[in-house]
């Protein structure tokens, strides 16, 4: 199976899982649901029962309640009917009436009240308001004793609070005869009598009685406790008898309860636990199912590694025979699988020629005696290649723990043999290579200073004996301070490398070669940080450069000749002012001497003057000879402000004649810089010239030349000075400073590229930009003079 | 007429200071400018003697002033001094009618001679410039008629010649030409015909 297919049927496998949960997962749900509807509708017929019983209850207890008081108002209608009888009807009313209370507990009293609401006679003479003789109390009892008497019918009364035995009620029926009316008969309930001795006491022990009366006021109630819920209860219209009456009946609730929540709690304590179940379930299938895929994944793994792997793997079992080999194994030999399971000594890749002692490498393997470096071998392919393997054997335990057979690893070593005989071969290329270099190389240890290695350049120069000497004392003929290395290299962390340490230039004390010596921390081969230098041989390149020095400073001679040629004229007619006027004030005083007309102050004064004008031409005299002297370049500090003065001594003639005025603008604290002065004075002449020449054309009062110096960063100061000539073209800014250039009838165009070869020299830098009011403005640099 | 002076104009101070110095010793007055500008700004036409002019200076030079002195009519004459290279400049003066030049540094008895040179033409060109206004004041002076007789005097014709030539009478001829001898100042014919002749000059 590939991984491929692996991947599609976890796939699948997830998927159809998600399916197979959910058909329990809804059936636990539903059966859940079922249940909680099935409980809910017993709760409910129950409940609709039991109304049902206590509706019919009720209007038993509704039924008996009337049936009494029917009989109660047939009795008084009885005693009204036989009242007007004399005296005898008061007794007769006095004993009925009295043994009537007596079997009727539910009535409190039985009145006789004449027309006159007095009260005639009282069957309970005890009976407190009600004596006889009293007149019947106002309000509610006359209200029903009116209705009675005006309606000729009995007529029950509201019912209202009595005084004495709590709401009551009273029942009036009118004694007539004939046409006149006598008085009435009265029944007294007590409502809360009803309640207690109308009703059985099953009935009260069963259901809570109360009556309201209208209003809803609570007029008496069967007991005082009441049921702790409202939820089963029936009302029913006791109208009449009792004006506005009703009586409520609510069902204590029995305690069955118990009986009627186990199921409940049953099936959701069941259906919990189906669903927790189900869910342990789940999990642990899940916990199956993975271990199931990281299984297969890691025996994915295994066979994927097996199969990638150039390792041929060859499995025997005890006996010596073939009981497994992987696909590299067949692909090395080149025989199927099938052809190689099974198989015996001597094995298919033997070589004919070796196989007795292929075979005692075997019987060794075998008796587990083969050496844990591996052996080495060599198989012959089915094509009949041969090539070189090493063989590693390890036992091969069954899951019984017992050993099975052994497993070979081969490993085809013919590339590495190769690979070896190659590094072989590319060493000597290197070392080929490096003793072929001019250059002198060698590595030091930076601990001990010990040379690692060198290359026959160095061994030319220092011995061919070099080779873990120190290095310090090998090379004591030309070696750099290690003191002014950029970085310490023994503190270098191999990460850190390579990295450049030195490069200097030094000449050998013995052989008085120069040299180029770089020095480089680099990582050896054993992973040490170590020391590398390189010294080339630069004596050529040396002389070659002294040479162009010394022609440089030809150059530089010849264009200060030429300079000097340039200005002659000007410098003729700058000496030849104070001669003439030296010559003059001598010959003013030779003339009056002779005329003997003088006077000696001003002889003397004159004199004076003329001596001052012969220190004037010995001053320009050796200014010239200074600028066209010729002589080494020689550097040193040199104050800019300086150079600028003295050339403008020698420029400010020409420019006087050609009508410039000169600006200069130095700040006083800038640096000295490191120059040689003659030749940065010929150079400024030399810009200053130019620039003065340039300005031929300029409208007069434009002519102004302005030299001006500034510090350009640390090490430097820049110096500027700029014409408001014709100006050059951007694009020619460059040609200006090739030789023999020339934007001048007589020039030689050899100024400028003097004049850069001279600041290059310096290391600093002359270029030329426009001006923005006009002109050029050409501007160099110099070093700073290190303090 | 003011007096005659050496006018220096240099622009280099010991140059002018010891000009001064050397010229003075011959008893010449001498007159500093340092610059063209400056000269140009003192002077009028009535200046005389002679000006002793540095031909390279800064600002206008010693051939602008030069140019500018001839514009005004100055009759000055006037001496270059040159420095080296500066010869064609002096030449090219030269040739605009600048009395001499001299290079530097020069021979003081040469400078000295140049410049008395100088003063001297210049005094002998006033002198005749004063004659020469007198002869032209004299010629003024005379009639239409008279201006015709003196022509034909001069032109060397006899009385007899003019009188046929003018149509007049030789007695007129006569009273004509004393007058013509009288107004002019001349003795002889021959002194006449001199002063006609300088005046045509």
């Amino acid at each position: 199976m590939s991984p491929g297919d692996a991947d599609s049927t976890a796939v699948q496998a997830k998927t159809s899982q998600g399916w197979q949960w959910m058909m329990p997962n809804i059936a636990v749900g539903a059966f859940i649901l079922a249940m909680i509807a099935l409980v809910w509708m017993l709760q409910k017929h129950e409940f609709d029962q039991q109304m049902a019983t206590l509706a019919r209850d009720v209007q038993w207890a509704e039924q008996t309640l009337r049936l009494h008081m029917q009989s109660d108002q047939e009795f008084l209608q009885e005693l009204a009917h036989e009242a007007p009888i004399g005296q005898s009807g008061a007794a007769n009313f006095q004993a009925r009436a009295t043994q009537y209370l007596a079997i009727n507990p539910h009535l409190s009293n039985i009145l006789w009240v004449d027309a006159g609401k007095i009260i005639r006679h009282a069957a309970r003479l005890e009976a407190g308001d009600w004596s006889a003789g009293k007149s019947l109390a106002p309000k509610e009892p006359e209200h029903g004793f009116v209705a009675a008497r005006d309606s000729g019918r009995p007529v029950y009364g509201n019912a209202h609070l009595n005084d004495l035995a709590g709401p009551s009620l009273e029942l009036f029926v009118p004694i007539n005869r004939g046409a006149s009316f006598l008085g009435t008969m009265v029944a007294a309930y007590p409502v809360s009598g009803m309640l207690r001795h109308l009703v059985p006491a099953w009935f009260s022990e069963k259901y809570h009685l109360s009556f309201t009366g209208t209003g809803d006021q609570l007029l008496a109630e069967s007991s005082g406790a009441r049921p702790r819920d409202d939820g089963l209860n029936y009302s029913v219209n006791f109208d009449p008898p009792g004006n506005g009456m009703r009586l409520h009946v609510a069902a204590y609730r029995t305690e069955a309860g118990l009986a009627k929540t186990l199921p409940i709690v049953l099936i959701v304590g069941l259906s919990l636990l189906v669903a927790w179940s189900l869910w342990s379930l789940r999990n642990n299938l899940a916990r199956r199912i993975r271990a199931e895929d990281a299984l297969r994944a890691e025996s994915n793994f295994r066979k994927a590694m097996e199969e990638s792997m150039p390792t041929g793997m060859r499995a025997i079992d005890m006996h010596g025979r073939i009981t497994y080999v992987n696909a590299a194994f067949c692909n090395m030999v080149g025989l199927a699988q099938e052809e190689l399971i099974g198989a015996t000594a001597p094995f298919p890749y033997w070589i004919p020629g070796d196989a007795a002692e292929q075979g005692r490498a075997l019987q060794q393997a075998l008796a587990g005696e083969a050496p844990r470096g591996g052996i080495e071998s060599r198989f012959r392919r089915n094509d009949g290649d041969v090539f070189d393997v090493r063989i590693y054997e390890a036992p091969l335990v069954d899951s019984g723990g017992r050993q099975a057979g052994w497993m070979a690893s081969i490993h085809d070593i013919t590339e590495q043999r190769r690979a070896r005989a190659e590094l072989e071969i590319s060493h000597q290329r290197f070392v080929t290579v490096l003793d072929g270099l001019d250059a002198a190389i060698y590595v030091a240890d930076l601990e001990a200073d010990e040379i690692l290695f060198a290359n026959k350049a160095f061994k030319n120069i220092y011995g061919y004996d070099t080779v873990g000497r120190n290095c310090w004392q090998v090379t004591s003929a030309c070696h750099p301070d290690p003191a002014r290395f950029m970085a310490h290299a023994r503190r270098l962390a191999p990460h850190q490398t390579p990295r450049e340490l030195h490069d200097t230039e030094l000449q050998n004390t013995l052989n008085g070669h120069w040299y180029q010596l770089r020095e480089r921390a680099i990582q050896w081969v054993d992973g040490r940080v170590v020391r590398m230098e390189t010294a080339t041989d630069i004596t050529d390149r040396m002389n070659m450069e002294e040479l162009n020095n010394q022609q440089l400073e030809r150059l530089q001679q010849t264009s200060r000749l030429i300079t000097m040629g340039e200005m002659a004229s000007s410098l003729a007619h700058e000496l030849n002012q104070p001669l003439a006027a030296i010559a003059n004030y001598n010959m003013g005083c030779v003339n009056r001497l002779q005329a003997n007309d003088y006077r000696p102050e001003e002889l003397l004064a004159a004199m004076q003057k003329a001596s001052a004008q012969a220190e004037r031409a010995g001053k320009i005299i050796r200014r010239v000879r200074d600028f066209v002297k010729k002589s080494e370049p020689n550097r040193g500090a040199v104050g800019i402000a300086e150079v600028i003065e003295e050339v403008i001594g020698f420029a400010e003639i020409e420019a006087r004649k050609a009508g410039v005025r000169i600006s200069v603008s130095v700040p006083p604290e800038l640096p000295a810089t490191y120059a040689d002065k003659i030749m940065i004075e010929q150079v400024v002449l030399n810009l200053v010239k130019n620039g003065i020449e340039a300005m031929h054309d300029t409208p007069r009062s434009e002519r102004e030349l302005a030299i001006s110096a500034r510090a350009n960063g640390e090490d430097f100061i820049e110096v500027k000075v700029a014409d408001r000539g014709h100006g050059v073209l951007a694009e020619q800014t460059e040609k200006l400073f090739a030789p023999f250039y020339t934007t001048k009838p007589e020039g030689m165009g050899m100024g400028l590229n003097i004049c850069r070869s001279i600041i290059e020299f310096h290391q600093g830098r002359l270029w030329a930009t426009a001006n923005s009011g006009g002109g050029t403005v050409f501007s160099f640099t110099l070093p700073l003079h290190p303090r | 007429m003011t007096e005659p002076r050496v006018h220096i104009v240099d622009d280099d101070e010991a140059m002018r200071d010891s000009l001064k110095w050397l010229l003075e010793s011959s008893g010449l007055k001498v007159e500093l400018y340092r610059s063209a500008e400056a000269f140009l700004q003192a002077w009028d036409n009535s200046f005389c003697g002679c000006l002793v002019l540095d031909v390279r200076m800064p600002g206008m030079n010693g051939l602008d002033l030069y140019e500018r002195l001839r514009a005004r009519a100055s009759t000055l004459p006037v001496i270059f001094i040159t420095g080296h290279g500066d010869v064609p400049m002096a030449v090219a003066a030269l040739k605009k009618g600048a009395a001499d030049f001299i290079e530097k540094p020069f021979n003081d008895q040469d400078m000295l001679r140049l410049v008395e040179t100088c003063m001297k033409q210049d005094r002998a060109a006033a002198a005749k410039r004063a004659e020469d206004a007198s002869v032209a004041q004299r010629l003024d002076r005379l009639t239409q008629r008279e201006r015709e007789v003196l022509g034909l005097i001069v032109g060397g014709k006899l009385n007899k010649q003019i009188a046929d030539a003018l149509g007049i009478s030789i007695k007129t001829v006569e009273v004509h030409r004393s007058r013509v001898m009288e107004k002019m100042g001349a003795a002889s014919v021959a002194e006449l015909v001199q002063l006609v002749l300088k005046s045509q000059r």
